[in-house]
C-alpha cells in the first residue's frame, strides 16, 4: 500500500475521531455533584435540609436543559457526620464519577476529606463547615466555602456582646472542631471586651441528658451562655434548659442553636434566644424574593437557613461550571477562584486567597411574627466587615 | 451536690426502664434484642401523637398497651422460633428488624426532630437546695422506683413471678416441672417491650424525637445490662443507677473522659467478675 494511501487513512481516522469527540461534547457530560451528608446522625435534620436544597437547584437547572446544556445528575451516601464515614463515602462517591462534592454538615468531616481532593481530582465546596481551618490553615486549592466561617460569626457576635451588660460568660458547645474553634473564638471576643468567662463546657457527642452541664452552667453564676449546639444536640438543649429554668434567668445566644428547623420544633423554649442568622428567606434582595417565592411554591414553607445556604453553594457551583464551560474539576477550580458570582444574597466575591466566599452575616433574636416564633433579622453586617483575615497559605 | 445526684438518679431511672426490658427478654428467650431502642422509640412515637391530639396521660396509657400488644406478637412470631437459633442470628434478625421499624416511623412522622409536651401538671420547677429543678424530672425518679419495686414484688411473691425466676435461670427444666413456658414469655416479652414504650413516653419530654432516637441509649442500656449481669433483674437496677451517677459526675469532674467512663466500668467489670455484679443465675 502506497504511504499517501496510509496517510488519507490516519488523517480519516483523526478526522472521525475528532468528529466523535465534538458530538460528545455537544450532547455534554453530565455534571455529576456527590453530596455526602448526614441522613441519620446527630444532625440528620440539617442533612435532610441539604438534601432539599440540592435537589431544589438541581430541578430547577435541568428544566432549562442543565447547565450551559451539561445535565446535573446528584447521588447522595450517608455520612452520618463522622468524619471517617465522611472519607470513604465521599471516596465511593468520587470513584462513581461524581467529582464535585459538597454538602457534609460537621467541620471534622471537611476537614477530613479536603486533604484528599489532590489526590482524588475531585473539589470540595462547604456550605455548612465552621471551622476557620478549611479555609484557614488546612487550605488547599481544591477546596471552597460559600458559607460563613466562624471567624465571621465571632466578628458579628462582638459589636452585640460590645453593648450588653451582663459581665460573666459561659459556653456549652458540641465537643468537635466546629464547637472546639466557636467556643474559643467567643472566650477571645469577650476576654476582649472586659467580659469574665466563668465556664467552658463542651458536650461529647450522642448525649441524651445536658443536666449536668446546665447545673455546672447555673453554678457558674455565668449570666450570659455562648451555645455552639445544632441538630438534635440543639433542641435536646434548649428544652432541658428551659425545663430547669436557665433560659428564664440567664440570656442565651448561640450558633446554629435557634435554626429556622430548630425553633420549629421547640416553639416557646427558643423565643428570646439571640443568634447569628447565616441566611433568612426574609432577607430583601430581589435574588432572594424571587427563590424564596419559587421554593415556597414547591415545598410550601420558606427555605431555611441551611437549605438557604446550600442553594447559595449550587448556584456558585453553576455560575462557575458556566464560566469555565467544562464539567472538569480542574476548570471549575479555576473559575471559583476569585471569582464573582450572582446569589440570592447579591453579588460576592470568592477569595483567591483563601477560597472565602465574602459574604455579608446576620445577627437576631427568636421573636413571634404574625404569631408565629422564627429568628428575626436585627442586625446586618456587611461583607466588608465581617471578611477573616486570610490565614491560608495556599500551597500550590 | 444534691441537684447534681438526682440528675443522676433520673437518667439512671430511665436507663433502668429501658434495660428491665431487655433482661427479661434475654431471661425467658436468650434473645439479645438489639431492636429494643426501636420499640422505646416506637412507645415515644405513639404516645406523642395521643398526647399531641390533647391528652397526655392517654399517650402514656395508650402506649404502653400498644407496646404490650406489639411486645406479645413478636413474641409469638419471632422470638419464639428465634430461641434455638443461635445468639448471632437472633443479633440479625433483630438488628434488621430495627432497621424495618426505623423506616416504618420515618415513612408516617417524617424525620423532623419534635417535641414531646409535657403535661401541665408536672410543667413547672421546685426549689431544692435553692435552686430549681424541673417536677417532670421527679416525676422520672418515681416512675422508675415504682416500676422497679412492682416489678421486684411480682417476681418475688407471685407464682408466676416465680415460674419467671425459674424459667430464666433454665427454661428446660422449668418446662419439664410442667410450666408453659411459651405462655410464660408471651407474657415476659409483652411485659419487656412494654416497659420499653413506658421509657419512651416518659424520656420524651427530656429528649426530642426522632427515627434514630433509640439507638443513642440503646448502647447505654446494653452496657447496663452487661454490668449487671445479664438476665439479673436487681442487678440491672444498681448498674443503672451507677451508670446514671458516673455520667453526670463524670461530666463534671472528667469531662475529657466523660463518655469513655461506662465502656471502662464495663471492662472493669467483665474482667473482675466476668458474670456481672449479681453473677450468673444459670
Amino acid at each position: 500500500m502506497p504511504r499517501s494511501v496510509h496517510a488519507f487513512t490516519a488523517a480519516a481516522g483523526t478526522a472521525m475521531l475528532a468528529a466523535m469527540l465534538a458530538t460528545s461534547a455537544l450532547a455534554a457530560d453530565p455534571l455529576r455533584v456527590g453530596v455526602p451528608t448526614d441522613l441519620s446522625g446527630t444532625y440528620a435534620t440539617l442533612g435532610e435540609e441539604v438534601m432539599r436544597a440540592v435537589r431544589f437547584a438541581t430541578d430547577e437547572a435541568n428544566a432549562q436543559h442543565g447547565v450551559a446544556g451539561h445535565m446535573v445528575e446528584i447521588k447522595s451516601y450517608d455520612t452520618e457526620a463522622k468524619p471517617d464515614l465522611a472519607r470513604r463515602q465521599s471516596e465511593k462517591l468520587v470513584s462513581e464519577g461524581y467529582t464535585i462534592l459538597t454538602g457534609t454538615i460537621a467541620s471534622g468531616e471537611g476537614l477530613a476529606i479536603a486533604p484528599l481532593m489532590d489526590r482524588w481530582g475531585s473539589i470540595y465546596i462547604s456550605t455548612i463547615n465552621k471551622a476557620d481551618e478549611l479555609t484557614g490553615a488546612n487550605c488547599v486549592p481544591r477546596v471552597f466555602r460559600v458559607n460563613t466561617q466562624s471567624a465571621m460569626d465571632a466578628a458579628t457576635v462582638k459589636p452585640w456582646l460590645a453593648q450588653r451588660k451582663e459581665k460573666k460568660w459561659a459556653v456549652v458547645a458540641a465537643d468537635i472542631a466546629w464547637g472546639r474553634g466557636s467556643g474559643a473564638l467567643f472566650d477571645k471576643a469577650a476576654a476582649g471586651l472586659g467580659k469574665e468567662m466563668v465556664a467552658d463546657l463542651y458536650t461529647p457527642a450522642d448525649i441524651n441528658d445536658f443536666a449536668p452541664y446546665i447545673e455546672q452552667v447555673k453554678k457558674s453564676g455565668a449570666e450570659g451562655v455562648w451555645v455552639v449546639l445544632a441538630g438534635r444536640d440543639a433542641v435536646n438543649f434548649a428544652q432541658q434548659a428551659k425545663q430547669f429554668g436557665l433560659t428564664r434567668t440567664v440570656t442565651v445566644a448561640g450558633v446554629s442553636f435557634t435554626t429556622d428547623g430548630t425553633v420549629k420544633t421547640l416553639g416557646d423554649a427558643a423565643e428570646g434566644i439571640y443568634g447569628i442568622i447565616n441566611y433568612s428567606s426574609t432577607l430583601d434582595t430581589p435574588e432572594n424574593q424571587s427563590f424564596v417565592k419559587a421554593w415556597t411554591a414547591k415545598y410550601s414553607s420558606p427555605p431555611t437557613n441551611f437549605e438557604g445556604e446550600t442553594y447559595l453553594g449550587m448556584q456558585v457551583l453553576f455560575q462557575a461550571v458556566k464560566q469555565a464551560n467544562s464539567v472538569k474539576p480542574d476548570d471549575i477550580a479555576k473559575a471559583m477562584s476569585g471569582g464573582e458570582f450572582d446569589t440570592i444574597l447579591g453579588k460576592l466575591k470568592l477569595r483567591a486567597e483563601d477560597h472565602q466566599l465574602l459574604k455579608p452575616n446576620y445577627f437576631g433574636v427568636v421573636e413571634k411574627v404574625d404569631g408565629v416564633l422564627r429568628p428575626v433579622v436585627k442586625t446586618t453586617v456587611s461583607a466588608a466587615d465581617v471578611a477573616p483575615a486570610v490565614t491560608c497559605k495556599m500551597p500550590s | 451536690m444534691l441537684i447534681q445526684l438526682l440528675n443522676g438518679v433520673v437518667y439512671g431511672g430511665l436507663l433502668y426502664l429501658l434495660s428491665v426490658g431487655l433482661v427479661l427478654i434475654f431471661g425467658l428467650r436468650q434473645v439479645v434484642n438489639f431492636a429494643h431502642g426501636a420499640l422505646f422509640m416506637i412507645g415515644a412515637y405513639i404516645g406523642y401523637s395521643v398526647a399531641a391530639a390533647g391528652s397526655w396521660w392517654g399517650g402514656l396509657v395508650v402506649a404502653v398497651v400498644a407496646m404490650a400488644i406489639a411486645g406479645c406478637v413478636l413474641d409469638a412470631t419471632l422470638f419464639r422460633a428465634l430461641r434455638k437459633q443461635d445468639h448471632i442470628v437472633t443479633v440479625l434478625v433483630t438488628f434488621g428488624l430495627l432497621l424495618i421499624l426505623e423506616t416504618l416511623v420515618t415513612v408516617i412522622w417524617g424525620k423532623a426532630y419534635l417535641r414531646y409536651p409535657m403535661p401541665d401538671l408536672l410543667s413547672g420547677t421546685v426549689d431544692i437546695a435553692g435552686s430549681p429543678f424541673p417536677v417532670y424530672r421527679l416525676f422520672v425518679i418515681v416512675v422508675s422506683i415504682v416500676v422497679a419495686l412492682s416489678l421486684a414484688s411480682w417476681l418475688r411473691f407471685t407464682r408466676i413471678g416465680l415460674y419467671v425466676r425459674a424459667a430464666s435461670t433454665d427454661a428446660r427444666v422449668t418446662s419439664i416441672q410442667g410450666i408453659n413456658v411459651d405462655r410464660l414469655s408471651l407474657i415476659v416479652v409483652g411485659l419487656g417491650t412494654a416497659l420499653a414504650g413506658l421509657s419512651g413516653v416518659v424520656a420524651g419530654p427530656l429528649l426530642s424525637l426522632s427515627p434514630t432516637m433509640g439507638n443513642y441509649i440503646l448502647i447505654d442500656s446494653f452496657i447496663v445490662v452487661v454490668i449487671g449481669g445479664m438476665g439479673s433483674f436487681g442487678g440491672a437496677f444498681v448498674a443503672a443507677l451507677l451508670i446514671g451517677q458516673i455520667h453526670n459526675f463524670g461530666a463534671i469532674y472528667l469531662p475529657w473522659a466523660g463518655t469513655m467512663l461506662p465502656l471502662l466500668l464495663m471492662v472493669g467489670v467483665l474482667i473482675w467478675r466476668p458474670t456481672g455484679l449479681s453473677g450468673a443465675r444459670t
